[in-house]
């Protein structure tokens, strides 16, 4: 059965998002900025072109699964779920106050997020576990994981790729933000992953390598994938920018961890405002 | 014990299509039978428990009621985080089966041997363990775990250490079984697993008017009935094979200390691991957990003010 998407009706313009998540953590003082930014138009081609939340229902049994398994990231899923109108506009303005909600990691008792991350290598095998339910259950429910390129130096996202290849899972899909960074450097210097689409396509995955800040080329890959008539699992790695969206953040890795004061925040929204 | 555990898991799986078996490649001949009986419910998940058991959270959030089976010293040790993230954290309905708790692996060293499960896990939140003693209890407890609805970790260990009960008890979660009334007073032993029958059989021979307590549940436990057993007590002994640090001697003490202290002698697996190679009964020597060393414990603590 085919629900509508209740989220066609919404824009998930990019800038909007990048607005809400610089809000986001001037509000909390907080910090992963750049780890949001590289996912912005992933969530975005996600949540308006593919996922499906039947009555827009995050917790809806046959709606499809988003795990977002990089949970340093989730500050862009927030922005997203702000415009699902699953979170109100106080969750965003009072992030991090004492006794609010939404935390810094992704955490499964919020309506709209799948899993607790943030200790990484564990939305993957969640993911895997979820379509293999549907599958089970001759479901047309389909799930996606985000992971970070970093993510993957954890084992047990290559025992989950065995075993959704093994299991032939051709209804999940496995997206790499692959930023090129992890918290304490670039992956090159810190473990080398070489060409993360091979890997995958060594372990039995129908893969794709995007840019993966051209809207058109994720939804484009996307269907592409989908519309295989292989039994493979499939992955997107999508080639992003870290901080993507604010040039005094992009590649900078600082902004793993650098928090907002009034004057970068009010420089960072003017970039993002004023970019094409 | 282990036909008790595979009749319910077959029982249980048959009357509930969603009932889904994963094994990390462990459970040679134990699964004969559900794999007979309900071949499209059972997963083995390969050499890879982390994945395991994420899915298996992934599958409990679909819907599904997964059984986890592994060796105690890998499920749960190996993948703690995963139970407490992803499975607990969700109060996701997983039942974990840990098999050959303790020194069942006698011959093969530290890497197989469990001692150190229950304090890995008692710290958890929303995750019950359960620890039966025999068959029957193992019955018992599969049934509760599966009504539960909720995380359970369920230790088996050494299963052929003879039956304690003589039939399925009605259990209610928490619950203390006195499996060999004593008048009361005086001495109580509560033990737990494997040492059930061997605080029975010392009590018998050596302690007429002990009372022993099998606890099939470390968590919860009734903190009613284990105060009460205390406040009547003159000592109590607590036996378990899992260390000192953390099981169930650990919960008797902590429970005691606060609403009714009495001297309580924790016999366990001593803070160390295992020196040499041998039979069962040869490392539970070596631990100072066969009869002859318990005897001889309880005769000193008994002695000594």
């Amino acid at each position: 059965m085919v629900y509508p998407m209740s989220s066609q009706v919404k824009a998930f313009d990019t800038k909007a998002l990048r607005k809400t998540v610089l809000n986001m953590a001037y509000a909390g003082s907080t910090v992963h900025i750049g780890c949001a930014f590289s996912i912005i138009e992933i969530l975005a081609v996600l949540y308006r072109n593919h996922l499906r939340y039947p009555n827009n229902d995050p917790r809806a049994f046959e709606r499809d699964y988003f795990v977002l398994s990089k949970g340093h990231g989730v500050m862009a899923q927030y922005a997203c779920m702000l415009e699902l109108g699953w979170l109100k506009d106080e969750a965003i303005a009072q992030y991090f106050a004492d006794g609010t909600e939404l935390k810094g990691l992704s955490d499964s008792r919020i309506a709209g997020l799948e899993v607790t991350s943030g200790s990484l290598g564990h939305g993957f095998s969640v993911g895997v576990g979820l379509a293999l339910g549907a599958k089970l259950r001759n479901s047309e429910q389909k799930t996606y994981v985000v992971v970070g390129d970093g993510e993957i130096n954890e084992g047990p996202i290559w025992e989950g790729a065995l075993f959704a290849a093994h299991h032939q899972l051709k209804n999940f899909m496995v997206i790499v933000d692959e930023n090129g960074y992890q918290a304490m450097g670039s992956t090159h210097d810190v473990i080398e992953l070489g060409s993360i689409q091979s890997k995958l396509e060594t372990f039995g995955f129908e893969a794709a390598t995007i840019d993966g800040h051209n809207e058109d080329a994720i939804d484009n890959a996307i269907k592409q994938l989908w519309e295989s008539t292989s039994t493979s699992p499939k992955a997107l790695v999508a080639k992003t920018i870290k901080g993507k969206g604010v040039p005094f953040m992009e590649n900078n890795n600082i902004w793993h961890y650098t928090r907002l004061d009034s004057e970068t925040y009010s420089r960072a929204m003017s970039a993002v405002e004023g970019s094409s | 014990m282990r036909d008790a555990f595979s009749d319910a898991l077959v029982r249980h799986a048959k009357a509930d299509p969603g009932v889904v078996l994963l094994t990390g490649d462990h459970g040679y001949a134990l699964f004969d039978d559900f794999r007979k009986e309900c071949p499209k419910q059972y997963i083995n998940a390969g050499i890879a428990e982390q994945n395991m058991v994420g899915m298996a959270a992934g599958l409990a959030r679909a819907g599904f009621r997964p059984f986890v089976y592994g060796l105690s010293a890998f499920i749960p040790v190996r993948v703690v985080e995963q139970i407490k993230l992803d499975v607990a954290h969700d109060q996701l309905p997983v039942i974990f089966i840990g098999d050959g708790a303790g020194f069942v692996y006698s011959h093969l060293g530290t890497s197989h041997q469990s001692t150190e499960d229950i304090a890995c896990l008692r710290a958890i939140p929303d995750l019950s363990i359960y620890s039966p003693a025999d068959r029957f209890e193992v019955s018992a407890c599969m049934d509760l775990a599966y009504q539960s609805n909720s995380a359970v970790y369920l230790r088996m260990g050494k299963s052929d250490r003879g039956d304690v009960h003589s039939n399925i008890p009605n259990l209610t979660i928490g619950e203390l079984l006195e499996v060999l009334p004593g008048n009361g007073g005086d001495v109580n032993f509560i033990a737990t697993g494997s040492l059930v029958r061997t605080a029975m059989d010392i009590a018998a021979r050596k302690y007429p008017t002990a009372s022993v307590w099998s606890a099939p549940f470390i968590k919860p436990i009734d903190y009613t009935q284990v105060t009460s057993i205390c406040r009547r007590s003159r000592a109590v002994i607590v036996l378990e094979e899992h260390s000192v640090q953390g099981g169930l001697g650990s919960v008797v003490a902590e429970i005691a200390s606060e609403l009714s202290p009495v001297r309580i002698l924790r016999i366990g697996v001593p803070d160390r691991f295992s020196q040499h190679c041998g039979t069962y009964e040869y490392l539970l020597k070596e631990h100072g957990l066969d009869h002859m060393s318990i005897e001889q414990r309880i005769h000193d603590f008994l002695e000594a003010n």
